[in-house]
């Protein structure tokens, strides 16, 4: 026979963001006249050590055997208090959070009164549920020893590293010919200075050499399937038209090709041969043919060493099992072209910070030395202009603060000085942020040591004389007066974009996007590196603008986290899935075109929709598809919904009113 | 003793703002003082305008550009509208101060004259000389445009909208003046609203 | 081409009481494409947007409504020949259109004078007419002096501020800092649109400015004329009768205000642009109102367009 039902209630202050705006004295004497309650409390913290151990006191003493919690957001603590529940042997799926703090107290600050009458419905609610609640029971899975990265910028080479000294197995997927991303294109790093090649290079032949990491570049994921710790994956090799295995990157074709292109690692300011490596320093250094370039004189094929020539290379297919995912694609550059008042693209002396980082680079189109596009000579004078497409809040822009051009900008100003003591930089900006470790005092050298003026005020537009240098106009906001330089040079600081691929990447790995269009991390405080997918995590500016320091931070994160769950071997999974009542099913298949997740199979045999309980998250959208009502979901059924809506709508008699 | 008085803001109104807001212009808070406006601005120049000062000193409550000849400077091009970064529509919150100063007497002798040409032609640049008639004859037009200038009942029905907005008073001029008679008949106005108004409409006009 | 199709012609102030050759060139050069303009009876200042909207908002939405009305009846779209009718009408009806509690305030006071705003009706440019209702091929095949003796004359192109902003509400896509429409409707009819520095720049005659401070208002054309001269202009095509007034009044005045800042005199021909349409469509330039010898004085062109008309002539016979 069935227990009693005994419900305790623990209400939380959460400091005074609970108890600053309601009386949690009243809601608490509320609670113990609510149905089955037998208990009710409140306390300044409930997820503290004591708050805990109130919880567990009273399931241990048997004066309960129901737990409500009225508190944060479930997405905060729900797991906390599953766990108290768990050590003091109540089974975990008897506990219900109410929620009195994100959808009550928070947004009713002002108006005490209200939020309390919304505080007694969510307890209401609350224990409506709690007196429905089942007992379930969590499964586990098999998790296979090893993961995929996606995209081997520092962020991804970092986590594929550290999995690897793990000891477990590691696909290493990157789009281009070459690892690295984008610090392989910077000269110099802040603060510090030290050179970023020297930096990154030793990296990227350690991830050659490791024995644990299977390296594909030129690579695309095509297909995935599967769900934590049974990921299958299908990957593209892109045909490099020389055979991998064979080159020696002796570099002979590309000395006697004859065909031309741009180079994109040099943002085009540099020219290559059809046949190429990005950068000397490129990992693999193996040669690849663009196709789109050559016009298969056979040159190449003919004059090649080792005959490592095929132009009927095709792309080939690896399938390949994995446990855990991490997606490290990084950004793009924010394209100025838009903001026609800047003239990129119309003015050649008008530059990206990415192009002077290349302009400086030793290995760069000019070999190090900053020449202007227009007649190689070098700049005397610099403006550089901030926040160009972040901090935008129009249709041409983006919202958000990009976090690394105030520093990057006065690197290279300060970089340029050094070499030029004599030049005069400016750099525009609305608020300098030099939020990292060292870089408030970096910034203090630019302008105490180097001199380096900073003119707060962003450029409303310039214009061009016939020498080709640029007219900045703009304000000095301090001054209070118009200010304009003619400037030998003109680079605008442009922000960090989400990948222009994302969308592709969200439908594919199943995982979000926040506002901002970059990758969305579980939670934005205490899940940073995971998604809401279980087994994918994110890692390095996939997941939003940062700086190399970040980025490897997030990196080693999202590999501990992946190395976590391998090394677990199993992974437990939440029993909160759908379910098909086979002899309700009328085989319409409605709920498979609705799943988010493609959970769900058709079984062609019984003629029913199969739901896999790994790949259901509990969305719920199938259950309200179904037409004849075949598909119920733990926890979330009509036992427990009808209770509480029918308590969300009740009126409750004003207390001493 | 001090020989000056520091100009210290202390008091901090929204009056501006507050007028500003609810008149639809949300966003005035949203100014970041980035200077995009200003630096852009062509009027801003050559004269005193300082467009994100304007902004400034509305976040701030400062009404003396109300009395000041700035915003009357602003060339309306809007520039600083399509570039400022935070949406702000700058030119026409300039036009609506504006409609603040004139509100409280500041306007500019050579304005007025031109708001009295149009209260009283219906044009704010009429054919007032005999030689205008000519030139559009020599081009083969008809003397006399087919505008208000063509027609007295228009003339009149302009005039009585001027009147109906209360703009002759805006500016000192008497109903009678304009040779129309102060009240019009009620029950016509309240008969022609019954035509085109629906009932959710009516509701919101009897707020007016 | 498009068959006779109709719009209201909105006339303003400056072009039937001051330039209405604009008036006349543009009437016959519409019809010639095939375009009724039909007058707007009645119709009065627009008004415009810098003194009487910087006055008081709603007097100047009802004024500009009650014009609207006079199209709504009309049935036809409407065109402007002016920028800041374009201006005023086209935020009226913008306005009116995305805010029901300013339409009620504008019919509660239009409803004393028996006329309500419908929102039925358009409000076009007609430089918007020409380039997106007609479009640029069709304009280019009815060119007469296409490919052979053409009017290649270097152009200084001003489009004027409200043409183009507040780009939000008007037709011509993002890019309201460096559009093309007008340069490619001037090079249809075979001219050369020279780049001039601070080409979109204002010419400093609306907002009011003009009226209260003249020679700040000039100053900016001053540097206009100034930057169109070093380019080497022989014209300025204007679509606004303020802009042009300000260019052709503009040039005597600056001659006189500005004479110790300007090297020489300006005496650059300010020319509308259907005028210049209808040259390319074959019209002689009596019938676009280009005519030199008038006995009125003191009347526009005040600029001489004789220089103008010499070219066009030795283009045409050459
Ligand atoms: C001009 C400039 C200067 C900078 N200077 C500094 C500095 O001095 N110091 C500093 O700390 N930070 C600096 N930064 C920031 C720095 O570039 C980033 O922090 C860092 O590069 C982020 O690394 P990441 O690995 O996350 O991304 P990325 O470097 O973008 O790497 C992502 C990788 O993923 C690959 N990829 C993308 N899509 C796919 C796909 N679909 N499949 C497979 N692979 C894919 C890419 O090819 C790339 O190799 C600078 C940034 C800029 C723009
Ligand atoms: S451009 Fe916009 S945000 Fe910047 S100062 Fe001007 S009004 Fe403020
Ligand atoms: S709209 Fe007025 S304030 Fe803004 S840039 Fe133009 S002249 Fe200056």
């Amino acid at each position: 026979m069935k227990d009693k039902t005994k419900i305790g209630v623990f209400v939380c202050h959460c400091g005074n963001n609970i108890a600053g705006v309601i009386d949690v004295e009243k809601l608490t004497e509320y609670a113990k006249t609510l149905p089955n309650v037998v208990e009710a409390f409140n306390y300044k913290f409930m997820c503290s050590e004591i708050g805990q151990e109130l919880i567990k006191e009273k399931i241990k003493n048997g004066e309960i055997n129901r737990v409500v919690v009225a508190a944060c957001s479930p997405r905060m603590h729900e797991t906390t208090f599953r766990k108290v529940c768990n050590e003091a042997g109540l089974n975990q799926y008897l506990y219900e959070a109410a929620n009195i703090r994100e959808h009550c107290t928070w947004v009713n600050t002002q108006d005490t009164e209200g939020a309390y009458e919304i505080a007694k419905s969510h307890v209401r609610m609350a224990v409506a549920k709690a007196n429905k609640l089942e007992a379930l029971e969590k499964f586990r899975v098999q998790v296979e020893p090893t993961c995929l990265v996606v995209g081997a910028g520092i962020a991804g080479m970092n986590s594929a590293l550290d999995l690897s000294n793990f000891g477990y197995k590691v696909y290493l997927v990157e789009k281009t010919t070459t690892i690295g991303g984008h610090m392989a294109q910077l000269d110099k790093t802040f603060p510090t200075l030290d050179c970023s090649s020297c930096v990154i290079t030793p990296k990227m032949s350690e991830v050659l050499k490791a024995k644990n990491i299977e390296l594909m570049t030129y690579s695309e994921i095509t297909n995935i399937s599967g769900y934590v710790g049974n990921f299958n994956v299908t990957i593209k090799k892109k045909p490099h038209y020389i055979d991998q295995e064979i080159c020696t990157g002796c570099g002979t074709c590309a000395q006697e090709c004859i065909v031309i292109a741009a180079n994109e690692f040099d943002l085009g300011m540099k020219k290559r041969k059809a046949a190429y490596i990005p950068f000397p320093q490129a990992v693999p250094g193996k040669y690849t043919i663009d196709m789109d370039h050559c016009i298969k004189c056979g040159i190449c094929a003919e004059i090649c060493p080792v005959d490592a020539v095929k132009y009927d290379d095709k792309p080939t297919f690896v399938d390949i099992k994995v446990g855990t995912i991490i997606l490290s694609t990084g950004y793009d550059l924010y394209d100025p072209t838009i903001l026609r008042q800047y003239g990129y693209g119309k003015y050649p002396n008008v530059i990206t910070g990415l192009e002077m980082e290349r302009l400086m680079s030793s290995f760069g189109p000019t070999e190090g030395k900053v020449k202007r596009r227009s007649d190689l000579k070098e700049p005397s004078t610099i403006v550089f202009l901030q926040c160009v497409g972040s901090r935008d809040f129009t249709e041409k822009g983006n919202k958000y603060c990009s976090r690394v051009c105030c520093m990057y900008s006065a690197k290279q100003a300060r970089l340029f000085k050094e070499k030029h003591p004599n030049a005069n930089i400016f750099i525009f900006y609305i608020d300098i942020r030099a939020f990292g470790k060292g870089y408030e005092e970096f910034y203090d050298s630019t302008g105490r040591e180097f001199h380096i003026k900073f003119i707060r005020g962003r450029i409303s537009e310039v214009v061009e004389d016939e020498e080709h240098n640029i007219i900045v106009r703009g304000e000095d906001t301090l001054l209070q007066k118009l200010i304009r330089i003619k400037a030998d040079l003109l680079v605008l600081a442009v922000g960090l974009e989400p990948r222009q691929d994302s969308n592709k990447i969200t439908r594919l790995f199943n995982v979000q996007r926040s506002e901002d269009g970059f990758l969305m991390e579980a939670h934005p405080k205490l899940r940073p590196v995971e998604t809401l997918t279980d087994g994918i995590f994110i890692a390095g500016a996939v997941q939003g603008p940062k700086d190399i320091p970040d980025a490897i931070a997030q990196a080693k994160a999202a590999a501990l986290q992946s190395a976590l769950l391998i090394a677990k071997g199993k992974v437990e999974i939440d029993p909160i899935f759908s379910i098909v009542l086979n002899h309700r099913c009328a085989g319409c298949k409605s709920c498979i075109s609705v799943c988010p997740f493609n959970a769900i199979s058709f079984n062609e045999l019984q003629k029913v929709a199969e739901i896999n309980k790994i790949l259901c998250k509990g969305c719920g959208t199938c259950v309200a598809a179904c037409p004849t009502s075949a598909i119920i979901q733990n926890q979330f059924g009509n036992a427990q919904l009808l209770p509480m809506i029918h308590n969300a709508v009740q009126k409750s008699e004003k207390i001493g009113g | 003793m001090l020989d000056y008085e520091p100009d210290i803001i202390t008091n901090c109104t929204n009056t501006l703002v507050d007028s500003l807001k609810e008149a639809g212009y949300s966003e005035v808070d949203a100014c970041i003082q980035c200077g995009t406006c200003s630096g852009g601005c062509p009027s801003g120049e050559r004269t005193a305008l300082k467009v994100r000062t304007i902004m400034r000193k509305v976040q701030l409550g400062i009404e003396d550009i109300l009395s000041e000849n700035d915003i009357w400077y602003c060339s309306t091009c809007y520039t600083c509208l399509e570039r400022c970064p935070r949406k702000l529509p700058i030119t026409d919150m300039i036009i609506f101060l504006r409609n603040l100063a004139v509100q409280k007497g500041f306007m500019l002798k050579s304005h007025l004259d031109l708001c009295k040409k149009f209260c009283f032609s219906g044009h704010g640049v009429p054919i007032d000389d005999k030689k205008w008639k000519e030139l559009r004859e020599f081009y083969g037009l008809k003397k006399v445009p087919p505008t208000v200038h063509s027609h007295e009942k228009d003339l009149d029905e302009v005039k009585r909208l001027l009147i109906s907005s209360k703009f002759n008073e805006l500016i000192n001029i008497d109903s009678e003046e304009l040779g129309i008679k102060k009240k019009v008949k009620v029950s016509i106005v309240e008969e022609t609203l019954e035509k085109y108004i629906t009932e959710e409409e009516k509701l919101k006009i009897s707020k007016i | 081409m498009v068959q006779d199709k109709k719009y209201s012609l909105f006339l303003g102030c400056v072009i039937p009481n001051r330039y209405p050759f604009i008036e006349a060139a543009t009437k016959k050069v519409f019809q010639k494409l095939g375009i009724t303009l039909v007058d707007m009876e009645g119709a009065s200042c627009c008004p415009a947007p810098g003194v009487f909207r910087g006055f008081d908002i709603d007097t100047w939405l009802i004024i500009a409504t009650r014009n609207l009305t006079i199209a709504e009846n009309n049935n036809y779209d409407i065109a402007t020949m002016c920028n800041g009718c374009y201006g005023s009408l086209l935020e009226a009806d913008h306005q009116l259109k995305s805010d029901v509690e300013k339409r009620n305030m504008v019919n509660y006071h239009l409803s004393k004078v028996n006329r309500s705003y419908k929102g039925s009706i358009k409000v076009k440019h007609i430089i918007e007419i020409l380039y997106k209702d007609i479009g640029l091929d069709k304009i280019k095949n009815r060119v007469k002096y296409g490919r052979k003796n053409k009017l290649d004359l270097r152009i200084a192109v001003h489009y004027g501020c409200h043409l183009l902003k507040p780009s939000e509400i008007r037709p011509w896509g993002k890019d309201s800092e460096t559009p093309h429409f007008l340069d490619d409707l001037v090079e249809a009819t075979g001219c050369k649109s020279i780049n001039y520095l601070d080409k979109y720049r204002c010419c400093g005659a609306a907002g009011a400015v003009r009226s209260a401070f003249k020679e700040i208002s000039l100053d900016f054309t001053r540097e206009k004329l100034t930057n169109m001269r070093a380019a080497g202009v022989e014209a300025i095509i204007t679509v606004c009768p303020f802009c042009h007034l300000q260019f052709d009044l503009g040039q005597i005045e600056i001659n006189k205000i500005f004479k110790d800042r300007i090297d020489a005199p300006f005496n650059i021909p300010v020319i509308y642009y259907t005028q210049l349409l209808g040259l390319a469509l074959g019209m002689n330039p009596e019938e676009v109102g280009l005519i030199k010898d008038k006995e009125l004085s003191g009347v526009p062109p005040f600029i001489s367009i004789e220089p103008f008309l010499t070219k066009i002539g030795e283009k045409l016979e050459g």
